[in-house]
C-alpha cells in the first residue's frame, strides 16, 4: 500500500490542444536532461524530462547524436560498398542488418543461398542474440544499480565473441553475411569449443536467475515498472520480447519463417505481466532458447557442400528492378530491410525497420509519464534499444 | 580543566594513521567488488594516485564560495567526528579529544558534514545535485532515525552519555559488549549503518545511473580530492563510534583495525548483493523494519 499517493489531477493542466501548460517558473516543475552523456541512458539519445517533485510529467525525446545517415550513404553506394555499413547500425547485434541486407539482394537478383549457408547464417543470428541479451542483462540490472551481473553478462559475451572471432575473423563486426551466401565454414574444433562456451553461459545464467531474478530489491523495483497494455502491442508496432511479456506470441522466426527455423524444434518464450520484470525474464529464457536452438543447428547442420551461391561480377552488379522487403527477429523485435532497385547498380532506396524506433521514441514517451525519476533508466533499458537503428 | 596539549601530535597520528588505512581499505573494497564481478580490480595503491592526481588539479570555474567550502565543511565533519571519539581504549594519548557527554557531539558531527555539503552543492547549480540533496536529507533523516534510537537506548543502558565510559563498561569479556547485552538496539544500529553508508541498496543519494552522481556531480579537481579524503575518513570515523557502543571498542591498533574492517564488510556484502532501493522504498524500510526494533530496544532497557 503507497503512503502517499500525488495528486496530479491539478496540474499540469491540458490545453485545448492538448499540450502540457507547465510553467517552468512557477517553481512546480523542473527540466531535467537524460542523455546524451549519462549512464542511465542506452546509447547516443536523450530525454528531455520535465519533472513534477520525484515524477515525470513530459518526455521528449531527442536523437540526432549518431547521425551517419547509413540510409542515404547507401544510395551512392554500388551493393557490394553497401555490405560493410549495413553492420554499423546496430553496434552490439550486426549480424541481422548482414542478413536482412544480403537477404534483399538475393531475392531481388534471385539469388537463392546455399543450404549450408543458411545454417550458419541460423548459427550466427542466434550467437548475435546471445551478445545481445547480455549486454542487456547487464544494462537493465545495472540501471537499478546492480552492477556485478554486468561484469558476469560482460564475461560470458567475451567468450561468444570469441567464437566470433573464430567464425568470422572479427568480433564486433563480423561482415560474414554476404549477399549469396556466407564468406567461411566452421573451423576445425568449432562445435566442441562452442559447447564449452554454452555450458559457460548456462551456468552464468544460473547464477544471474538467483542473484537478480530470485532478489528482492529487484523485485520490488522492476515488478509492475512500465506496464505496457496488449492492447498498445499493434498500435505502437511492439514487437519481440517486449510485446512477448505482454502474452503476444509475436516472434518472426514463428509468423514468417526464414532460413532453417522451421526445422529447428522451439517455442516463442512468452510472459504476461508486461512489465521490466517480465520484460527481462522473458529475455533471460529467450537465452536458454538461443543455447538450445545453437545446439540443434551444429547437431543438424550438413558439413559440406558450397558456402556461395553464384553471383554476378560485384563490381558490375545491377540488381533487377523491384523492391521487397525482408524481415527477421533480432533481440529486440523484428528487423527489416526494405529495398527498392531501380535497375541500376546502386540501391534506389533502402528503409531500415528497427525496433528501436517505435521503442524508444513513441512507446517510451508514453510509458514515461508518472514514472519515478529513479526509474527512468530502468524502464528505458527495460524496451532494450539501441538508438543507431533510430538515426540510422 | 588543565588541557594536555600533547594530545595534539596523537590525535593527527591517530589521523594520519586513519586516512592511510581509509585509502587502503577503499581499494580493497573495490578490488572485493571487483572480484564478486570476476574481474581482478584495481591495484591496492590506486586510490593514493587518484587523490594525489587531483590534489594536483586547480579549477578555472568558479560556483561561489560556499560551492568551494561544501567539501571543506564535509571533511570537517569527517575530522570531527573522529578527533571527538576515543580510537583506542585504555591509551590516554589515542583517546584523542573525547569528554564526557562526547556522545552527543558525535551524533552532530555526523549530520555536519552532511548539512554542509548540502549548502556547498546545492551553489552548484545543478538539478542532479539538487535532486541529490533533496534525497540525502530525506534518507538521512530515515536512517539516523534508528541509529539514534539505538543510541538512547545504550546511554540508558550504561547510564552515561560518554564513549569512554560505554566502552569501560564493554569490558571483561565478548559476552559484556553491547552486541550481547542489547542486541536488539545493536540490529537497528546495523540497519542504520548501512544506510548512512552509501552503498546499495540505499546508495540514493549518488545513484550513477539515475542522478549522476548527485551532490558531487560538479565537483572536480582538488575539491573532489578533499572529498576523497572524507571518504576515506568519515566511514571509519563512524564504524569507529559503532565499535565502541556496541562491539567492545579497540585496546590496540590491530583489534582496531581488525574491527573496523569486519563492521565495514558488512555494508559491503549487503551493497554487492542488491540493487538500489527506489528513495521512497529506502526510507519505508527503515521506518518498518529500523525504527520498530530500536523502539523496542528502548522499551526492553
Amino acid at each position: 500500500m503507497a503512503l502517499y499517493e500525488p495528486d496530479r489531477s491539478q496540474y499540469p493542466v491540458k490545453k485545448p490542444d492538448g499540450t502540457l501548460d507547465i510553467d517552468l517558473s512557477s517553481g512546480k516543475y523542473l527540466k531535467l536532461w537524460q542523455g546524451p552523456q549519462h549512464p542511465g541512458i542506452t546509447g547516443n539519445m536523450s530525454l528531455e524530462l520535465t519533472v513534477c517533485g520525484d515524477e515525470v510529467v513530459d518526455c521528449q525525446t531527442h536523437v540526432g547524436y549518431l547521425h551517419r545517415g547509413f540510409e542515404k550513404l547507401m544510395e551512392r553506394r554500388t551493393y557490394i560498398q553497401c555490405f560493410p555499413i549495413v553492420c554499423r547500425i546496430c553496434v552490439p547485434e550486426p549480424d541481422f542488418n548482414e542478413y536482412c541486407y544480403a537477404a534483399a539482394v538475393e531475392e531481388l537478383s534471385g539469388i537463392k543461398s546455399p543450404r549450408r549457408a543458411d545454417w550458419i547464417r541460423t548459427l550466427i543470428l542466434e550467437m548475435g542474440r546471445i551478445n545481445s541479451y547480455m549486454m542487456y542483462l547487464g544494462g537493465q540490472a545495472g540501471s537499478l544499480g546492480m552492477g556485478v551481473i554486468g561484469q558476469w553478462t560482460t564475461y560470458v559475451r567475451d567468450l561468444m565473441l570469441d567464437r566470433f572471432e573464430e567464425l568470422t575473423g572479427a568480433r564486433i563486426y563480423h561482415m560474414f553475411i554476404l549477399p549469396g551466401g556466407v564468406r567461411d565454414g566452421l573451423p576445425e574444433g568449432f562445435e566442441k569449443r562452442m559447447e564449452e562456451t554454452l555450458r559457460e553461459i548456462e551456468s552464468t545464467m544460473k547464477d544471474v536467475y538467483e542473484a537478480m531474478f530470485c532478489n528482492a530489491v529487484f523485485k520490488k523495483r522492476a515488478i509492475g515498472l512500465g506496464y505496457i497494455d496488449p492492447t498498445l502491442i499493434d498500435p505502437y508496432g511492439v514487437t519481440g520480447p517486449t510485446a512477448r511479456a505482454a502474452g503476444v506470441a509475436k516472434d518472426v522466426r514463428k509468423d514468417f519463417p526464414y532460413l532453417v527455423y522451421p526445422e529447428l524444434d522451439f517455442e516463442p518464450v512468452t510472459g504476461k505481466d508486461s512489465d521490466a520484470f517480465t520484460r527481462a525474464d522473458v529475455r533471460r529464457r529467450d537465452v536458454l532458447l538461443s543455447i538450445d536452438l545453437i545446439r540443434q543447428i551444429l547437431d543438424k547442420m550438413p558439413h559440406d557442400g558450397p558456402l556461395m551461391a553464384k553471383i554476378p561480377n560485384v563490381l558490375h552488379w545491377k540488381v533487377p528492378r523491384g523492391e521487397t522487403y525482408i524481415r527477421a527477429e533480432c533481440s529486440r523485435g523484428e528487423y527489416g530491410y526494405y529495398l527498392v532497385s531501380d535497375g541500376s547498380g546502386y540501391p534506389r532506396r533502402v528503409n531500415v525497420r528497427g525496433p528501436s524506433y517505435t521503442h524508444a521514441v513513441a512507446l517510451l514517451e508514453r510509458l514515461i509519464i508518472n514514472v519515478n525519476i529513479a526509474d527512468v533508466a530502468g524502464l528505458m533499458v527495460s524496451l532494450h534499444t539501441y538508438p543507431p537503428e533510430i538515426e540510422r | 580543566m588543565q588541557f594536555d596539549w600533547m594530545k595534539i601530535p596523537y590525535s593527527l597520528l591517530t589521523l594520519f594513521i586513519v586516512i592511510n588505512f581509509g585509502y587502503l581499505l577503499n581499494s580493497f573494497i573495490a578490488k572485493i567488488a571487483a572480484r564478486v564481478g570476476r574481474r581482478r580490480g584495481i591495484p591496492i595503491w590506486q586510490t593514493y594516485i587518484d587523490v594525489v592526481k587531483n590534489y594536483g588539479l586547480r579549477t578555472s570555474i568558479t560556483h561561489g564560495v560556499m560551492f568551494y567550502l561544501g567539501p571543506v565543511f564535509r571533511l570537517s565533519g569527517g575530522v570531527g567526528l573522529l578527533l571527538f571519539v576515543p580510537s583506542i581504549y585504555g591509551s590516554y594519548l589515542f583517546s584523542n579529544l573525547s569528554f564526557a557527554g562526547d556522545l552527543i557531539l558525535a551524533l552532530y558531527f555526523v549530520f555536519f558534514g552532511t548539512l554542509g555539503m548540502a549548502l556547498g552543492a546545492a551553489e552548484s547549480g545543478h538539478p542532479y545535485s539538487a535532486i541529490g540533496i533533496t534525497r540525502g536529507l530525506s534518507q538521512v533523516t530515515a536512517a539516523e532515525l534508528p541509529f539514534a534510537l539505538a543510541i538512547f537506548s545504550v546511554a540508558l543502558q550504561y547510564q552515561t552519555l560518554s564513549v569512554t565510559d560505554i566502552v569501560a563498561a564493554q569490558q571483561g569479556g565478548i559476552l559484556h559488549w553491547t552486541l550481547f547485552t542489547n542486541p536488539l538496539a545493536v540490529v537497528a544500529a546495523m540497519l542504520s549503518f548501512l544506510g548512512s553508508m552509501m552503498r546499495p541498496p540505499f546508495d540514493v543519494v549518488l545513484a550513477p545511473q539515475e542522478i549522476p552522481i548527485g551532490p558531487p556531480t560538479e565537483y572536480h579537481s582538488s575539491y573532489l580530492a578533499l572529498m576523497q579524503t572524507n571518504r576515506a575518513i568519515f566511514p571509519i570515523a563512524k564504524i569507529v563510534i559503532y565499535m565502541n557502543l556496541f562491539f567492545g571498542g579497540a585496546t590496540n591498533w590491530p583489534v582496531f583495525f581488525l574491527k573496523v574492517f569486519l563492521i565495514y564488510m558488512w555494508s559491503v556484502f549487503v551493497g554487492v548483493a542488491f540493487p538500489r532501493f527506489r528513495v521512497d522504498q529506502s526510507i519505508r524500510w527503515f521506518l518498518i523494519w529500523a525504527v520498530p526494533i530500536g523502539v523496542l530496544s528502548i522499551v526492553l532497557v
